[in-house]
This record gives structure tokens, C-alpha cells and sequence, in this order.
């Protein structure tokens, strides 16, 4: 009861939160829906109850906030509902719609006691968010910014953002690690949260200093499996999607979920649905390579071997023909020379019989000829022998011609000879000696 | 002829002779110089496939300097 003193009266604190209590409880007897953000969860594992911080917000200012509690066995089932429904559970940060009653305690003062939340709002609110940071980076022209790099031939040095204990990182590395084709991958840890909301800023952090050692990675994988399907809204964040759609060189995601595909999922290079099928496309890059490689040995070896022999039997053909032409041609060659011979044979036979003649002829010819130029020059040297005969002294003497000498020669004219030479005169037959009376000097005859 | 050729390079280099090859494009006479190049193209290519040349600790040092100078700017 209030104390009374002489001019006022006087309550005790607890009367008044008492009196407060009461109008409240009278005031609002039944449960409402009440739509807010909640701001913090603030749940604490030791109780199991949790005392969310609820905001209303305009304009990103703080326009009403109020404290709010949520007892374990109300927060177990509408933790289980949204897991169910939005495969995320109850976390900061998000649009929840509420069943509350204003509650008033006199140790804790106001607040709203949350019974129930339903889960459908905030799906729609998550979706929402995802379409407005998909319609974001479209609009800003990066969505398909990953998926245009380039992915070298051989993806083979891999920044694997997940956590050493995750499943999905044991099964990715069993893959490429054991692959029975002896393909050599470089892979280094980058460790991180990979779901709830801190794996935004966790994925961020390894993204920017992968960046900063790029030119040692072809690719980075973002790989998460075993975890179940909880808490992978973080992968539709306007900054995760933002990072990995300008991050310089491809990025690839094995998140291993059954539920819709992320934003950063859809941004990424390329996204398997588990980390062993990404694993798989990674080798299936390699198969890419290194099939048309040895298909390229093969055709090489099969199609040298096939042009060298045939080459070879082209060659053999040309060495036929040629030696079956050259044969040819010196068999005809052969002939030739013999027919030749033949004729040369023939025909010197025949000229030589014809010369034959020839010589017969001349030398009957040359007979023929020689006597009778012998016997012309027989002729015409006893005609000489004649003349010669006929103009002997003797026969001339004969005829009655005569020598007359003065001293031993003969005396052709007058004028040598004086009246009383004695000169001789020779006949035919005897000399006279006469005495020269005298001399006339005549002309001759 | 470069030792240094890049696989993807070599690698672009075999299809091209292959497809020669294929096409019978290549003749006799040049097929020994084609085939021991396309050997050494084979050789760089499988090389690739089967190792990397990563060095982790060397990595991780230059991660160390790029935070190092990250703190300095």
C-alpha cells in the first residue's frame, strides 16, 4: 500500500510497475501479428531462450525498437519451422512476422512476447533480397562478368575456399587427387565459414587475398557439402555475388544443396551441384586436353607410317616402270644396232663387190691404155730413129752432100778462107785435099 | 623454336599440325620436320598434364608481403 505522509502520497516502484502491469495486461489481453526487423536474435545456448532486439526502420533510421523474448520451446519450433521452410534458421538480421503479446514485468520491464513466427514472411522477404541483388548486378552490368574470363586449357591450380573438415572438400580432393589418369593438380586452402551470415564477410576476406596471389591460380572453388541444406542464404548476398561476379579470374562453386541455386552460384564461372561433380568438371577439362592430344599423336603416327608407305610403294611403282622402260627402250636400242650392223654388213659387202668390179675395170682399163701408149711411143721412137737415121753424115754424105774442113772444121761460109788454104773435103766414100784458087762471095744456096 | 613455349600455345600448335596432317597437307618432305615437332609439342603438352610447378611456401610469402604492404597503404 502507498505510504502517506502529510502532503503526498508515496509508491513504491514495485506498486507502480505493478499498477503499469496490470492496465497492460487489461489493456492487451490477447495476442497480435506484429511485422518487424529483428535486429539481433540474441540467443543464449545456456537458457535456451533468446531476447531478439526488434527495429522498425525508415529510411535505414531506427523509428521504433523494442526488447523482446522468446522461450526455448516457442524458439525450438519456430526455429524448426524456418529451417524447414526457408532452409535458413533464426538469425540477425532479418523481416520476421510474429504472434506477440505485450508483455510487463515488473524485474524486466516492457517488451513483446513472441509464441509464434511465421516463417512464410521472411521467405518471401529472402526472395526478395535475392531478386533484388540479382536485378542489382544486373543492372550494374557485372551478373555475367565471371562467366565471360577465360578458363585456361588446363584449370590445374585451384584456391579452394572451404573448411579442412568439411565433406565436400574431402570429396573434392579425393577426386582430383586419385584421378587414375595421373592429371597433376596445385590446390591451396583458403579456410572459411561457409554458411550462416558470417560467411559473407569470411568468403569476402579469402576472395581479396586470393586476388592479391592471382597469378598462381587458374581458378578458385568455392566448395561446402555435409553441412546440410541451413544457412546458404549468405551465398545471395549482394557482396559475395558482387565479389565473385568481378573477381579476375573464374570462379567455380560446389556448394553441395538441393534447394534453389544461389546468386553467387548463378554469377560464378561455372557451378557444379557437389563438389565431387565440380571436381569432375575440372577433370573433365583435362580429359579435353588430353584426349585431342593423343588422338593428335595417333593421326600422326598412322597418317606419317601410311604417307612413308605410300610414298614408299609409289617409289617402288616408279623403280618398275622405269626399269621396265629403260628395258624396253634398250631392247630397242639393241635391235636397232643389230639391224644397223645387219645393214652395215650388207651394205659393205655389196659396195665392196661393187669396188671389186670397179678395180677389175680400171685395171683391164689401165692395161689396155699403158700398151697402147707403149706401142705409140714405140711408133713415134722409130720414126724419130728414122729422122735420126735420115739426117745422119753418112746418109747425108750418101746423097752427095760433102764436109768441107779448114784446119779439122767444117766451113760454113767464105769469109774465113783465103786463096791458097789447103782444105779437105770429105764424101761418102773418101777425102779430097784442095788447094783454094779463089773465093766468091756469094749469097748462100 | 622456343623451349619456353607455352602448353596452350604447343597445344594449338599439334591441332594445327594434325589438322595438316588430317587434310594431307604436309607433304614427304616435310613430314620428319612435322612429326619431331610435333613430338616436342606432345612432349611440353604432357608434361603439363602430369605436373604442376606451384610452390606453396612460396605463396604464402608473397601473400605475407601484399598484406605487408596492404598495412603500409
Amino acid at each position: 500500500m502507498p505510504e502517506k505522509t502529510s502532503d503526498k502520497t508515496i509508491f513504491s516502484l514495485l506498486e507502480v510497475t505493478q499498477s503499469i502491469q496490470k492496465t497492460l495486461s487489461e489493456r492487451y489481453r490477447s495476442a497480435f501479428w506484429v511485422k518487424a526487423e529483428m535486429n539481433k536474435l540474441n540467443f543464449y545456448g545456456h537458457s535456451g531462450h533468446c531476447y531478439p532486439e526488434l527495429v522498425e526502420k525508415q529510411d535505414g533510421k531506427v523509428i521504433a525498437q523494442i526488447k523482446a523474448h522468446l522461450w526455448k520451446d516457442d524458439y525450438i519450433r519456430a526455429n524448426n519451422n524456418f529451417k524447414a521452410v526457408l532452409k535458413e534458421p533464426l538469425k540477425d538480421g532479418i523481416k520476421i512476422l510474429f504472434l506477440a503479446k505485450v508483455s510487463f514485468d515488473p524485474a524486466h520491464g516492457l517488451a513483446l512476447w513472441i509464441l509464434d513466427i511465421d516463417p512464410s514472411y521472411t521467405l518471401g522477404d529472402l526472395e526478395r533480397e535475392k531478386q533484388e541483388t540479382i536485378s542489382r548486378l544486373q543492372e550494374e552490368g557485372i551478373f555475367n562478368r565471371n562467366k565471360t574470363l577465360k578458363l585456361p586449357l588446363l584449370p590445374q591450380r585451384i584456391a579452394i575456399i572451404s573448411v579442412e573438415t568439411s565433406k565436400g572438400y574431402v570429396d573434392f580432393l579425393k577426386v582430383i587427387e586419385t584421378n587414375s589418369w595421373n592429371y597433376a593438380f596445385f590446390h591451396l586452402l583458403f579456410p572459411s565459414l561457409l554458411q550462416g551470415d558470417k560467411a559473407v564477410e569470411a568468403i569476402c576476406h579469402q576472395l581479396r587475398r586470393i586476388k592479391r596471389i592471382k597469378s598462381h591460380f587458374d581458378v578458385v572453388a568455392i566448395i561446402r557439402g555435409g553441412g546440410g541444406d541451413i544457412g546458404l542464404s549468405c551465398y545471395n548476398s549482394y557482396q559475395l555475388a558482387k565479389e565473385t561476379a568481378l573477381f579476375p579470374i573464374p570462379v567455380i562453386t560446389g556448394i553441395g544443396h538441393a534447394t534453389n541455386e544461389t546468386v553467387t552460384e548463378m554469377v560464378s564461372f561455372s557451378n557444379a551441384i557437389t563438389p565431387t561433380k565440380l571436381a569432375e568438371f575440372l577433370l573433365q577439362h583435362f580429359h579435353n586436353f588430353s584426349i585431342p592430344l593423343q588422338d593428335g599423336e595417333r593421326i600422326i603416327v598412322d597418317t606419317s607410317h601410311q604417307l612413308i608407305s605410300e610414298a614408299k610403294s609409289k617409289l617402288h611403282s616408279e623403280l618398275k616402270l622405269f626399269r621396265s622402260v629403260t628395258e624396253n627402250i634398250l631392247t630397242a636400242n639393241r635391235n636397232e644396232v643389230r639391224e644397223l650392223l645387219k645393214s652395215v654388213f650388207h651394205h659393205t659387202r655389196s659396195q665392196i663387190g661393187q669396188f671389186k668390179l670397179l678395180v677389175l675395170q680400171w685395171k683391164d682399163k689401165l692395161f689396155a691404155h699403158a700398151s697402147l701408149q707403149c706401142k705409140q711411143t714405140q711408133m713415134e721412137l722409130k720414126n724419130i730413129d728414122k729422122n735420126i737415121f735420115n739426117m745422119s753424115p753418112q746418109v747425108v754424105l750418101k746423097r752427095g752432100y760433102s764436109i768441107t774442113r779448114l784446119n779439122g772444121e767444117a766451113i760454113k761460109d767464105t769469109h774465113t778462107i783465103r786463096s791458097g788454104d789447103r782444105v779437105s773435103t770429105t764424101l761418102f766414100e773418101g777425102n779430097i785435099i784442095s788447094v783454094v784458087q779463089s773465093t766468091n762471095q756469094s749469097a748462100k744456096e | 623454336m622456343s623451349d619456353k613455349i607455352g602448353y596452350t600455345e604447343a597445344f594449338e600448335e599439334l591441332q594445327q599440325i594434325v589438322s595438316e596432317i588430317e587434310q594431307g597437307e604436309i607433304s614427304v618432305d616435310e613430314l620428319s620436320e612435322k612429326v619431331k615437332r610435333a613430338a616436342q609439342l606432345i612432349k611440353v603438352c604432357k608434361a603439363k598434364l602430369t605436373t604442376t610447378e606451384e610452390d606453396v611456401n612460396k605463396i604464402l610469402k608473397e601473400l605475407d608481403a601484399s598484406r605487408a604492404d596492404d598495412n603500409e597503404a
